[in-house]
């Protein structure tokens, strides 16, 4: 529960559970992945050029190799994730972390603060103009630890990325640190 | 861009560079708003220092990760495929610092008629304190052997080129 003290054994049951897959709401579209690449600062042609991407083994144009991790936006119609930032003074407007879940329950913690402890990801395809990302999430290990400045949760999930057609384009096991 | 063979990288040397000069608030914001990330701390600086304590609003590491990609994808050129990367955040960088990128060959080796190539990489600022380091996997094509197939396809024999330990 929410808040509570929790056991090393009510954290080992999360490890191998998986999400429902979670399906982004948008194709990618090319004006999204134009301000995308803007804002990375990577002018390679391959991502607005349509001739030159054409012209090269992708075939047309495609998103960055990272891009699926940033593939799923609030769909239109759905909650107002910023509704608390004028609610509550000391809301950090992050949406409660749901950019990290990709369709997982969440964790039930009393840990607060959250750090991302790392990534490991391997990459297979570009996700295409046109095609829309899905990601499959599980918990592949949580566990408690004890740190020189108290317990912390160590959490590593596991997301595979594919197109709707089930075309794997990369695996990202991301490491979460909760305090 | 000159397409590059396994055949010309070295062992000990910088496959590449990559330089995205200095983030200010706006350049970071233009981060925020493009992945609709609203976190506080990346563009409302009295929140950030007076809520959470810190120096000044934050460079998105959610940002760096995808220079870190560029970096690798850029080294290794259009005939070339970034199949593997791991990396850990080192220490904060808040708005105004410059962000730069270098990645140096430690190992390589051909699997299967494909050249593989280990990478370290690194994101320095402007002080040259590293905020972001790993390890990456390029594959590169063997001077007159096959192209790297795209989609990569992943093989048993491939298991063998492992990420290294952390450092």
């Amino acid at each position: 529960m929410e808040g509570s003290a929790k056991t090393a054994d009510d954290y080992a049951k999360y490890t191998g559970t998986k999400g429902e897959p979670k399906v982004a709401p948008m194709p990618l579209e090319r004006d999204a992945l134009r301000r995308f690449v803007q804002a990375i600062m990577d002018r390679d042609p391959l991502y607005y050029d349509e001739a030159y991407a054409k012209g090269t083994k992708y075939g047309g144009l495609v998103a960055p190799p990272l891009y699926p991790v940033h593939a799923f936006r609030p769909p239109a119609g759905g909650p107002d994730p910023l509704d608390l930032v004028r609610e509550d003074p000391d809301a950090d407007g992050s949406g409660g972390n749901d950019g990290v879940y990709f369709g997982l329950a969440p964790l039930e913690t009393p840990f607060k603060r959250l750090l991302n402890g790392g990534n490991e990801i391997e990459f297979y395809r570009c996700l295409a103009v046109g095609e829309r990302c899905v990601a499959r999430a599980r918990y592949a290990d949580v566990r408690l630890k004890e740190g020189k400045s108290g317990a912390m949760l160590l959490t590593t999930i596991e997301t595979e990325f594919t197109t709707e057609t089930g075309e794997l384009l990369a695996i990202n096991r991301q490491t979460l640190i909760w305090r | 861009m000159a397409k590059l063979a396994f055949d010309d990288i070295a062992v000990g040397s910088c496959l590449g560079t990559l330089d995205k000069g200095v983030m200010t608030t706006a350049h970071i914001m233009r981060w925020s708003a493009a992945v609709e990330n609203f976190h506080r701390i990346h563009y409302d600086h009295r929140f950030a220092t007076g809520h959470d304590g810190l120096p000044d609003v934050l460079i998105n590491g959610s940002w760096k990760q995808h220079v870190l990609a560029q970096l690798v994808k850029d080294s290794l050129g259009p005939d070339g495929w970034l199949w593997k990367i791991r990396f850990r955040y080192k220490k904060m960088d808040v708005a105004g610092d410059s962000i730069r990128g270098r990645a140096d060959v430690v190992a390589k080796e051909v699997v299967d008629g494909l050249g593989f190539v280990t990478l370290r990489v690194a994101l320095t600022d402007q002080n040259d304190k590293v905020s972001t380091a790993g390890y990456a996997i390029g594959v590169l094509p063997v001077r007159g052997g096959p192209p790297v197939p795209y989609p990569f396809v992943r093989k048993p024999a491939f298991d063998t080129v492992q990420l290294p330990a952390d450092d």
